[in-house]
């Protein structure tokens, strides 16, 4: 992507992250496609998660604990932390990135809509979670991500999805994955309260806070700080993963390639 | 600053859709265009199109039977399509679909049996466990007026329309696949889906009848003129693509850069393309080759389902977010190459049944009132 359209997608993702603190009231209507109203949860709130790049050293404590906690089959994951090595081409310096990758819960989810048997909901809260006994498995929403943040669970041939959690803020616990964060990068809480965690970082850093794929108009509710315009979407990289398999070949995991 | 990014870990993305997916799209494409097929011939008893319309109509009862079979098939959790009913949600394409297609059915199949009805009442006369069965499923000797047949052909055309409109716009709203989200796909897919039905009546004229002439003509002008409109619709894809006009085709072109496979693929969509609508005009100028036509019949077929396979297979392992694409070897298993196979046994099952128990090269209803 050349630096011109970079650096648009990056001040695109910035405004959206700003827009996104003047909450959109529900937007329901009757169209094809369009956001159902929202149901259950507490509609005084308004869940967000603002991950502090500077903080995070992409030691994956989050994708495990996330993956403990909710049982995810081998392979799926809610969360996990992309991670990028960056090559200045002049001085051949080398840096790594990290970016932790979730549901955005976002504001205007394309997943919600397509479901035809509304499995996928939003919470007044803003949290949007699949009720798994009503899911049919079309998969249909794992199409309309455009973040990959959802994936059929094997066990349950349900669509799977980070739920910020819902199960253990609704009794007061942190998510998995802040409680377990060894920098304390991940922050989530109510940005309707002016006195939370979150609102007064995002106060405070308004105007550096970026989203992902602001293109999509999703309106993504997982702000990042710290964020460099060249991960906002679809980066330019090359791929190095290996399969690791067992001896049957059965694939067991990935491998860093070159090192 | 100019720097090169290695994406170092990654995990592996499976696709949601399966090959059931490409099998209910083709059918159901399959069962809507052929349905077009028969309209000269029995819905306006125009002469010279009757044997068209009778292996079209075929054609259309066959893939209308088996296509929701796959698309059941393409759901985990199949036992649950009940929801779809209990949970009415008018937001989502997919549940409009899922009220459309039933209805669909039922006036295709009715269409057919009114249509196939006075021949089956000629064949109950006979001896035997056909005729009985003949006997009972033409339900009595009564003559259907033919505006039955005229109400259940209108009714069955202004449903097919919608399937063809949510078949399409199923797909191409989801902006996250830039390569779906475009307003040429469902024109593309109701055109490809047109070449392939054409393609299938050839086949089977050459297979199950005596290789008629005319409906080889008729269907090769179809397949010429649905090839010359497909490639004036991919032009202008192409070219929204290439001055920006459409964002979300910029994007499709720039998550394809640079990817070998993929320009394999576009060159191999244009040669097939020209060889069919090349070969087309060849066997329509040329007396002597017409009864080569099952050749063009093949080819068309291969393009109608080779289409979908690109469409909604291959589209999946375009990464959304990572780097690179996702390999996606087709499984061997009930979600993959059997499943496929499985789902071309069933048509090909329920095409001999009808064959068996069905006079359907007889005289249709609309020649004998
Ligand atoms: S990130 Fe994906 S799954 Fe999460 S709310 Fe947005 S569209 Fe839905
Ligand atoms: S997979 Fe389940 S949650 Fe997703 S769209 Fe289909 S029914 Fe809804
Ligand atoms: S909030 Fe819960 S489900 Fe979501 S990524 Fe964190 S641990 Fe996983």
């Amino acid at each position: 992507m050349d630096k011109i359209r970079r650096a648009l997608l990056g001040q695109i993702a910035k405004l959206t992250a700003g827009a996104a603190l003047v909450p959109l009231s529900s937007i329901t209507s009757a169209d094809i496609n369009d956001q159902p109203p929202r149901r259950e949860g507490d509609p005084e709130r308004r869940y967000a998660m603002l991950i502090d790049l500077r903080a995070c050293i992409g030691c994956q404590a989050c994708t495990a604990s996330c993956h403990i906690e909710n049982e995810a089959p081998l392979g799926n994951f809610r969360t996990i932390v992309s991670q990028y090595e960056v090559e200045h081409e002049e001085t051949g310096n080398t840096a790594t990135f990290m970016l932790p990758r979730l549901c955005n819960h976002c504001e205007n989810p394309p997943c919600v809509p397509v479901c035809p048997v509304q499995a996928t909901f939003q919470r007044e809260d803003g949290i949007v979670v699949v009720d798994n006994e009503a899911c049919v498995g079309c998969a249909y929403c794992v199409q309309a991500c455009p973040y990959d943040a959802r994936f059929i669970n094997e066990y349950t041939q349900t669509a799977d999805k980070c739920t910020f959690c819902a199960h253990r803020l609704d009794v007061g616990l942190l998510p998995a994955c802040v409680e377990s964060c060894v920098g304390g990068a991940r922050i989530i809480g109510d940005i309707r309260d002016p006195d939370s965690q979150i609102s007064r970082m995002m106060k405070e850093h308004y105007g550096e806070l970026m989203v992902l794929k602001p293109e999509m108009g999703t309106a993504p509710h997982v702000f990042y700080l710290g964020m460099d315009e060249r991960f906002v979407s679809r980066p330019d990289a090359k791929p190095a993963i290996w399969d690791v398999r067992d001896q049957q070949g059965e694939e067991i995991g990935y491998e860093f390639s070159g090192h | 600053m100019n720097s090169a990014v290695i994406e170092v870990l990654a995990p592996r993305y499976g696709i949601a859709w399966y090959p059931w997916a490409v099998q209910y799209f083709f059918l159901i494409a399959i069962s809507y265009s052929s349905l077009l097929l028969t309209v000269p011939g029995l819905l306006f008893g125009k002469k010279n199109y009757e044997s068209l319309a009778k292996v079209a109509l075929l054609v259309t009862v066959s893939c209308t039977l088996v296509g929701p079979v796959a698309l059941l098939a393409d759901l985990h959790q199949p036992l649950r399509f009940w929801h779809f009913y209990a949970n009415l949600t008018p937001w989502s394409w997919m549940s409009i679909g899922s009220l459309l297609l039933p209805v669909y059915l039922i006036l295709v199949v009715v269409y057919a049996w009114l249509a196939w009805r006075p021949a089956m009442q000629v064949q109950a006369q006979g001896e035997g466990w056909i005729a009985k069965l003949s006997g009972w499923v033409s339900l009595g000797q009564w003559c259907a007026p033919r505006w039955m047949l005229v109400v259940a052909g209108l009714g069955a055309l202004v449903l097919s329309v919608g399937i063809m409109v949510y078949t399409g716009a199923e797909v191409a709203i989801v902006k996250a696949r830039p390569l779906w989200n475009t307003y040429w796909l469902p024109v593309m897919f109701v055109l490809t889906g047109l070449v392939a039905a054409a393609g299938l009546v050839i086949l089977i004229n050459r297979l199950m009848t005596g290789n008629d002439q005319e409906v080889n003509e008729q269907s090769l002008k179809v397949i010429f003129v649905t090839m010359v409109l497909s490639a004036l619709v991919a032009a202008l894809w192409v070219s929204e693509g290439i001055t920006g006009f459409s964002p979300s085709v910029e994007q499709a072109f720039a998550s394809l850069q640079r990817n070998p496979e993929w320009r394999a693929v576009a060159i191999y969509g244009l040669l097939v393309g020209v060889a069919l609508t090349l070969s087309a005009i060849a066997m329509l100028r040329r007396p002597g080759w017409i009864g080569r036509s099952w050749l063009a019949g093949l080819l068309a077929v291969h393009i109608g389902w080779t289409f979908r396979w690109m469409v909604l297979m291959e589209v999946q392992t375009v990464a959304k977010n990572t780097a690179g694409y996702y390999h996606y070897a087709i499984e061997a298993g009930s979600s993959g190459l059997m499943g496929i196979i499985g789902t071309f046994g069933l048509w090909l099952a329920a095409l001999l049944i009808i064959d068996i128990l069905v006079p359907w090269k007889k005289s249709l209803q609309a020649s004998t009132h």
